[in-house]
This record gives structure tokens, C-alpha cells and sequence, in this order.
């Protein structure tokens, strides 16, 4: 962790021995570059987009399943299923369904009259393309958690909610919610920490394009280390990603005095 | 009644179609492994290949070394969590059983790298790899993933769920550290330690990014990479198709079966960890 902080100070690119103190230089190039920006705003908009559907999705899910029904346990088995596989390899089979002109997905959209995409290869769809991808693997993931959240919420506070008249909506705002709220967070932030260390699936996917609208910061990270070779510049990319983490963990700490319920 | 019974009804069918939808990758991926060029390019797709092609697996299984590549992801993944599940339950123990100075800042210290990305610490690491002469090889691999925090973590959340009486005893009776650990810990805290066995296998059995990064020769790859060199070279993005699902299917199956049996585990296990955030 140090030394890859010391590293960001200097222009070493691995293969010389020598090198020289740039101090700062690498930051002050990094966040005078335009292009860096775009990246962030990359990472920014992958993070949401991953996060929240991932989040509520699997806190609907969990409440369909919550009750111990038949079938129940085959329902979760399938949904979570995907969370086991390398993201390389469904990544190669999703890069297939995204196919332009025989692809399933253009076949589902056309088969409901809608336009075909360009999905990995237009600008616009690439992104949200590697978010689906990102949010069926980790969707089941969630619904577990959530599952387990809402079985230990107690009966009883139900029961007496019901006997003051409370509709279900109602106990599910003000009994649900807030006894859950520990999960959401903890899914938040694990989601988010997650999100911004995806690599997999957008190097089979898109390989950070086209013209760099999926690159986020740790695929910038590793462009610039192992295959520029600019190690001074990965490792300060790298503080910037510690430092975004860091800050997100420290929201974490701050929100759950704040609003977060423990029973 | 009817009302409910139409309620639940429309509660399966949407689930199932759900359910449906999540696994179809898998299917799509078998399906199309089974197709002829023709078929695989053909719009719309076709549903289920006229005659189902199987000698692709075959096929696509003597291109590649795959029995190679999973033979190296299954040793490494096993060397891996075996080292692992020893070392975390030592650390848990410790930090559960033993009292010294600064306890608590070394456990915030632990939880802190949890949440720190692994990423950052890649370059450091492979220089550090490079300067052992490590690279390229799986001893390195393993070693560079010799702890795990989410293991710390797991066993300690379990760990403190043992009564202390029970490990009061046993020392009483002269059982040392060691063998409280295997013998009275450990029968306690089963179903943590399967679940962390499971998680910790399909994590490493699937990671990419940093095996890809240390190991060069073709006949080190782990499946993921062969994976991706099979794709890269085969497919030129989108001649091979049926070749490369079927080599899809040999990465993905062996964890789906593995899931199979083991779901259960899985699924009551993680659930457990952390929840109070």
C-alpha cells in the first residue's frame, strides 16, 4: 500500500532500474487530463447504475421469496446461479447476445418492434450493455442477503402493527424498511466497492471502449501498468481509487449513526 | 380465496419467467455450443439446431488445452483455500481467544483492508513477486493469495458465538491452543467453515485479472484465460461461435454442478456475515 504510494511520486515504467522523484507530477497530469474526467464520470455512472437496480432488485426478490413456499428454494437456486460462474466466460456468451445483426437481444427488441442496438460498439449502449451483464451475476447475491435481513425481522411487530389497523404497505415502510436498513447499507457499500473494481466483464465485453466510454478507473488503472508500462501513473490512478473507496466506507461509518436501525 | 389463489399464481409465474430469464445465458451458451455455423448466423436465431453438433465439445476440447487449464484453476483454488481457511481460523482465534495490546486497532486495520481495494495493490505485489522470482509460476499465485480478510472476518463472527466456558475447559483439562482450535472451535463453527471453503474456491477458481497479469506460459493458464486466448484466437470476434460456447461450457459447468450439490451451503452460509454493516 506505501510503496505503491511511493511509486505514484515517481515515473518509473518497470523495466528500467532507474527513475526519477516526479513528486506530484503524476497527479497533477492525471487531474489536468480531460480524458481523466470522462473516466470518472465512467466510473460514476457504472457504480449507480449497478448499485441500485442490483439493491432493489434483490430486496423485490427477496420479499416474493421470503415465505417458505414451494418451489421457493428452486426460485433462488436459479437466481442466484449466475453469481458462481467466471465473468470471463458468461461475459464471452453475453458478448453473443449483444451480437448487432444476429444477436438475441436485437432479436427480442425487433420482435417487440423496437430499434436494434449497437450495443458493445455504439458509444451510447456500451455502457449500459456491461451493466446488465454486471447486474444479472450480482443480483442473487443480494436477494440472499436480503432474504436473510427479512427473516429476522420479528413476527410479533407485525402482528401488533396489524391490530392498530395498519395496512401492508404501511408495515412495510415503518416496520420493514427500517429493520432492514442495516442490509441496504452494508449491499450499498459492498455493491459499490465491487462496482468499482469490475474488470472482467469490460475487458471481454468492450476492452474499455468504444472510444473509452467503459472505461472506468480500474481498467484505467491496469491500461496504464501493464500495458504502458507507466507505473507512476497506474499507482496514482490506484490512490485515487483507494481514496474514493476510503470515502465511501467513511459515508458508511457517518450514514449508519444517522440512519440506520439496529434492533 | 380466489382472489389469493390468483395473487400467488401471478407471483409463480412472474418467478418462474424470472428464474427463466437468469439462467437462459447458460442454456443459450449450450445450445448455440450445438449449432452449425449456419445455424449460429442465422436471424432469427434458431431455437434448437436441427441436428445437435456434440462433436464441437470434443472439437473445441483438443484446440485448447482445457483439461490443462482446469486442472490448474481446480490445484490452485484448493492450494488456495486450504491456506487460507488455516490462516484466517489461526488470526480469527487469535483475535477471539487471545488478549494483548492494541486488539482492536489491529482488527480496524484488518476491516480496513477489506474494504480497500485489492487492485491497488497489484503493482506493489507484482514487483514484489518479480523480486522473489515468482512470476510465472503458481507457487506465486498462491502465495499472493495467502490471507483473506473476508476469512478473518467470517471466523470471527463465529467464533465469538462459542460459548467461552467450553474453551475454558479445555485448557483446564491441558489441551493446548492448537488443539482447542481443531478440537472444540472447529466442530462448532462447521457450516462457516464450509461456506468460506465455498465462496473462497468459486472466487479464486473464477478470478482473472490478477493470474492473468503473473502468469505467462500457456501451460500455467488458469481456465479464465485460456478462456480469453481461446476467444481472442478462435474468434476473431465471430467466426468460431459454436467452438468457443462449447469452451464457455467447460468453465462455466464444473462450478454449476459444484453449485448443484452444494447450494445449500451457499446460500444459508453467506447470508450470515456482516449484517450488521
Amino acid at each position: 500500500m506505501f510503496y505503491s504510494l511511493y511509486i505514484s511520486f515517481t515515473d518509473w515504467d518497470y523495466m528500467s532500474s532507474d527513475y526519477s522523484f516526479v513528486g506530484l507530477g503524476n497527479y497533477f497530469d492525471l487531474f489536468g487530463d480531460p480524458l481523466f474526467y470522462g473516466v470518472l464520470w465512467n466510473t460514476l455512472y457504472f457504480s449507480v447504475g449497478v448499485v441500485v437496480p442490483s439493491v432493489f432488485g434483490g430486496l423485490l426478490l427477496a420479499l416474493l421469496l421470503v415465505r417458505k413456499q414451494k418451489g421457493m428454494g428452486f426460485y433462488r437456486t436459479l437466481i442466484f446461479s449466475p453469481w458462481v460462474t467466471p465473468a470471463v466466460a458468461v461475459s464471452i456468451v453475453w458478448s453473443w447476445i449483444y451480437e448487432p445483426q444476429v444477436g438475441l437481444a436485437n432479436w427480442l427488441l425487433t420482435s417487440f418492434n423496437l430499434p436494434a442496438l449497437e450495443w458493445t460498439s455504439s458509444t451510447t449502449w456500451a455502457m449500459p450493455a456491461v451493466i446488465i451483464v454486471t447486474i444479472w451475476k450480482g443480483l442473487g447475491w443480494c436477494m440472499i442477503f436480503y432474504l436473510n435481513a427479512l427473516k429476522k425481522v420479528p413476527q410479533s411487530l407485525y402482528e401488533a402493527a396489524s391490530l392498530d389497523g395498519a395496512s401492508s404497505m404501511q408495515r412495510f415502510l415503518y416496520i420493514t424498511l427500517p429493520l432492514i436498513s442495516p442490509t441496504t447499507l452494508f449491499l450499498v457499500i459492498i455493491t459499490a466497492v465491487d462496482a468499482l473494481q469490475a474488470y472482467d466483464q469490460i475487458q471481454v465485453l468492450t476492452q474499455g471502449g468504444p472510444a473509452g466510454s467503459t472505461r472506468t478507473i480500474l481498467y484505467m488503472y491496469y491500461q496504464s501498468a501493464f500495458e504502458q508500462f507507466n507505473m507512476g501513473q497506474a499507482t496514482a490512478v490506484a490512490t485515487v481509487l483507494v481514496i474514493l473507496t476510503a470515502s465511501l466506507s467513511l459515508l458508511q461509518f457517518i450514514l449508519s449513526r444517522k440512519w440506520v436501525h439496529y434492533q | 380465496m380466489a382472489k389469493l389463489f390468483l395473487k400467488k399464481t401471478i407471483k409463480h409465474l412472474f418467478l418462474l419467467l424470472f428464474s427463466f430469464v437468469m439462467v437462459f445465458p447458460f442454456l443459450w451458451m449450450v445450445v448455440s455450443a450445438l449449432k452449425t455455423k449456419d445455424e449460429i448466423f442465422h436471424f432469427p436465431p434458431t431455437m434448437w439446431p436441427d441436428s445437435p453438433m456434440w462433436h464441437h465439445f470434443t472439437e473445441a476440447w483438443q484446440l485448447a488445452p482445457f483439461g490443462q487449464y482446469i486442472f490448474n484453476s481446480t490445484f490452485t483454488a484448493v492450494a488456495i483455500v486450504a491456506i487460507q481457511v488455516v490462516n484466517s481460523a489461526l488470526i480469527a482465534y487469535a483475535f477471539t481467544h487471545f488478549k494483548f495490546r492494541g486488539k482492536n486497532l489491529l482488527f480496524g486495520i484488518v476491516l480496513l483492508t477489506y474494504m480497500l481495494p485489492a487492485a491497488a495493490t497489484y503493482v506493489p505485489s507484482y514487483v514484489i513477486l518479480a523480486n522473489f522470482n515468482l512470476l510465472d509460476t503458481h507457487t506465486g499465485l498462491i502465495l499472493s493469495n495467502a490471507a483473506s480478510v473476508l476469512g478473518i472476518f467470517l471466523f470471527r463472527q463465529a467464533f465469538m458465538q462459542i460459548p467461552r466456558e467450553l474453551v475454558e475447559a479445555a485448557t483446564m483439562d491441558g489441551a493446548n491452543h492448537w488443539r482447542i482450535l481443531w478440537k472444540v472451535v472447529y466442530p462448532l463453527s462447521k457450516p462457516t467453515f464450509l461456506t468460506f471453503t465455498l465462496i473462497s474456491f468459486v472466487q479464486n477458481y473464477n478470478s482473472y485479472l490478477w493470474p492473468t497479469l503473473i502468469l505467462n506460459s500457456e501451460e500455467k493458464q488458469l481456465v479464465t484465460t485460456g478462456l480469453r486466448q481461446f476467444f481472442i484466437q478462435e474468434g476473431a470476434y465471430g467466426i468460431q461461435w459454436p467452438l468457443i460456447m462449447a469452451a464457455s461450457s467447460f468453465a462455466v459447468i464444473p462450478l454449476l454442478i459444484l453449485f448443484a450439490f452444494a447450494q445449500k451451503w451457499f446460500i444459508s452460509g453467506i447470508s450470515d456475515q456482516g449484517l450488521k454493516g
